[in-house]
């Protein structure tokens, strides 16, 4: 690790900048607007038929795949050595269902459309499930992509060294000539965002979209991941996170509202999470009290001990903006600027 | 008189004797001595042994090689299932041969599951065969060749100079032939002797040719360093049913000095004799 001498944030050794992205929580819908503008630019077919490089899955739940969370990776907690971990298997990630169309295309079939046998599990299966009970039930959307951490335990769980951090702005990447398929870096991956292309049998993942980063499209210009782009209600940051003036640092370092997932697996992610705030209990009666719906246990589980001061600065910016004054936390958190949205030039003159 | 002929018949006794020596000395095939690292290398004139099951084999002699664990920092690197390979090495029609065969009782041949890996196996020898390697896939200064054959894709020639520098060769100027039969695998890998190319070992250039072999069971999820693997062993060229070729040489140079003596002896001591007649 190193500290970048300008912004005193930590960056991984001989990487120049990390690119980061915040997501805010409290604006997902569940739409998998993200996942499958994904899957249409990344992971169509030729083995990648199984892959979500982003996907959006409910919480509490299992989430893609199925119960990635237990499923090991990640280093110990002082951080020096790594923990073993899982392959997660076919069923796990979930497979293609077959559905019964011949019998009611081709057959007069007056079944209802649905699938055949084994439709037990898939990605987004207990979408909405959530947990509690009526009328305290809960869940919210949480949207995931490779962290590109700045500790990655898949880079170092790899013996070929084929997974690497870039210099220029620390996105983990997997180099097709180097890889043997040996998906050491899939069991090492505690969030499970490395994996096995079935077809090329080697190990693939998210490119943080780096083609449209360098304006490798058609029109030459400059694009945040697609899945930022496309969101509809724009719930994601893209910038670095040790660019000052950027939301991203702002959110992150200095009021500290953003945090990573699942701290505990000390891999340092770059991806940050608001978390969600959802409205207090209610009585049977209909009444709200002030008891969290969320269990403020399952918060910290999910995003560590910072949760808790995390939601008092935001309830706290909140009241100073409905009181009319200024915030620039509220600001940051509903800006539509897209400039300040996406800071992605901001070291192209480095050199 | 008596006393003559009694020398004369000694001195034919022991000559006789010593040529008699000499002689099962130069016929004994001594392949059953041999040391435990060497594998002998048969000559076959147009013999058939590409294939795993040709009847040329039978007649090859074979080696068991030990095989244990891989050091590796790769998880579960302790945990290997196989542990001999059977291995004969023969040299035909400017090919050179080498045949290995290993209890499995599970074919592996299809890595198509995000779990699934191979049956595989590696003959692995030093790029530049005047001396040995470091055994964990060579070192920076002094690399090896590998002849590497999977269940899913086959045969692939590799050059490494350490763990995880693996790299696969352009053009491979290997072919390798499986087949699974009873729990058991037998690959049969070929080269030609005299093929060049930059990282590939000159196999013409010894007659002691340093070897070694690996084999990784699918079904146990080995790949990479959690292997079986041996120590270092040599395929000693020249090798057949009269012995080593430097062997039979020895054996013909004290045979033809033994007998050279004796008949020195004898034919002095007649003369001494005779002298002493005079």
């Amino acid at each position: 690790m190193s500290t970048n001498q300008d912004t005193n944030i930590d960056v991984a050794e001989g990487v120049d900048h990390q690119v980061a992205m915040v997501m805010d929580l409290n604006k997902c819908i569940g739409c998998q607007t993200c996942t499958i503008a994904c899957k249409d630019l990344w992971t169509e077919g030729g083995g990648r038929d199984y892959m979500y490089w982003n996907n959006v899955e409910t919480k509490p739940g299992e989430g893609y795949p199925r119960g990635w969370e237990e499923s090991g990776g990640g280093w110990t907690d002082d951080g020096s050595e790594r923990v073993a971990g899982e392959i997660p298997s076919r069923e796990e990630y979930g497979r293609p269902w077959e559905f019964n169309h011949s019998e009611i295309m081709y057959e007069g079939s007056d079944e209802p459309l649905r699938p055949r046998d084994g439709a037990e599990w898939g990605p987004n299966w207990d979408e909405d499930e959530g947990a509690g009970e009526y009328p305290n039930s809960y869940y919210f959307y949480l949207p995931r992509i490779c962290n590109h951490c700045t500790h990655p335990s898949c880079v170092e769980a790899c013996p070929r060294q084929a997974l690497y951090k870039r210099e220029e702005d620390g996105i983990v990447l997997v180099d097709q000539e180097r890889c043997r398929g040996y998906r050491y870096c899939v069991e090492g991956c505690p969030y499970k965002k490395v994996f096995y292309n079935t077809v090329s049998k080697k190990s693939e993942k998210c490119i943080f979209c780096y083609p449209r980063l360098e304006g490798e499209g058609p029109d030459g210009e400059t694009y945040a991941p697609a899945c930022a782009e496309e969101c509809p209600p724009q719930l994601r940051l893209v910038g670095f996170l040790d660019d000052e003036d950027g939301p991203i640092y702002k959110l992150v370092e200095e009021y500290e509202v953003a945090l990573p997932l699942h701290p505990e697996f000390r891999t340092q992610p770059n991806v940050y999470y608001i978390p969600p705030y959802a409205p207090g209990q209610h009585t049977e009666e209909g009444e709200t009290v002030d008891v969290d719906r969320i269990p403020r246990g399952y918060l910290r589980d999910l995003f560590g001990d910072g949760v808790d001061e995390a939601l008092d600065t935001i309830e706290r910016e909140r009241q100073r903006a409905r009181q009319g004054a200024d915030s620039e936390l509220m600001e940051l958190l509903q800006h539509k600027n897209p400039a300040k949205q996406y800071r992605l030039g901001v070291f192209d003159d480095d050199d | 008189m008596t006393e003559e002929r009694t020398r004369a018949l000694v001195t034919a006794l022991v000559v006789g004797g010593l040529v008699l020596t000499s002689t099962v000395a130069l016929a004994s095939p001594l392949v059953d001595a041999r040391p435990a690292h060497e594998i002998p290398v048969t000559e076959r004139a147009d013999a058939d042994l590409g294939s795993p099951t040709a009847d040329g084999w039978s007649s090859v002699p074979a080696a068991d090689v030990s095989l244990s664990s891989a050091p590796s920092s790769v998880p579960n690197a302790a945990d290997t299932s196989v542990d001999r390979v059977h291995v004969q090495a023969a040299r035909s029609d400017g090919d050179f041969y080498v045949r290995l065969q290993w209890t499995d009782p599970s074919r592996n041949v299809s890595a198509d599951g995000t779990r699934a890996f191979v049956d595989a196996a590696a003959v692995q020898f030093p790029t530049d065969t005047s001396s040995r390697p470091p055994i964990a896939m060579g070192g920076t200064d002094n690399r090896v060749n590998v002849w590497y054959w999977s269940g899913d894709v086959g045969p692939q020639e590799l050059r490494a100079g350490g763990a995880g520098t693996t790299t696969p060769f352009a053009s491979t100027a290997i072919s390798a032939n499986a087949t699974y039969e009873d729990g058991t695998w037998t690959v049969v890998y070929s080269r030609s002797v005299t093929a060049e190319g930059d990282g590939r070992t000159d196999l013409g250039s010894t007659d002691t040719l340093d070897v070694a072999f690996a084999v990784w069971d699918g079904s146990n999820g080995e790949r990479s360093g959690q292997k079986a693997v041996s120590e270092w062993h040599y395929f000693l060229t020249g090798t057949g049913p009269q012995g080593p070729p430097y062997q039979t040489l020895l054996w013909t140079v004290a045979g033809v000095a033994i007998v050279g003596v004796v008949a020195v002896t004898a034919f002095g001591i007649l003369r001494a004799r005779e002298g002493g007649a005079d």
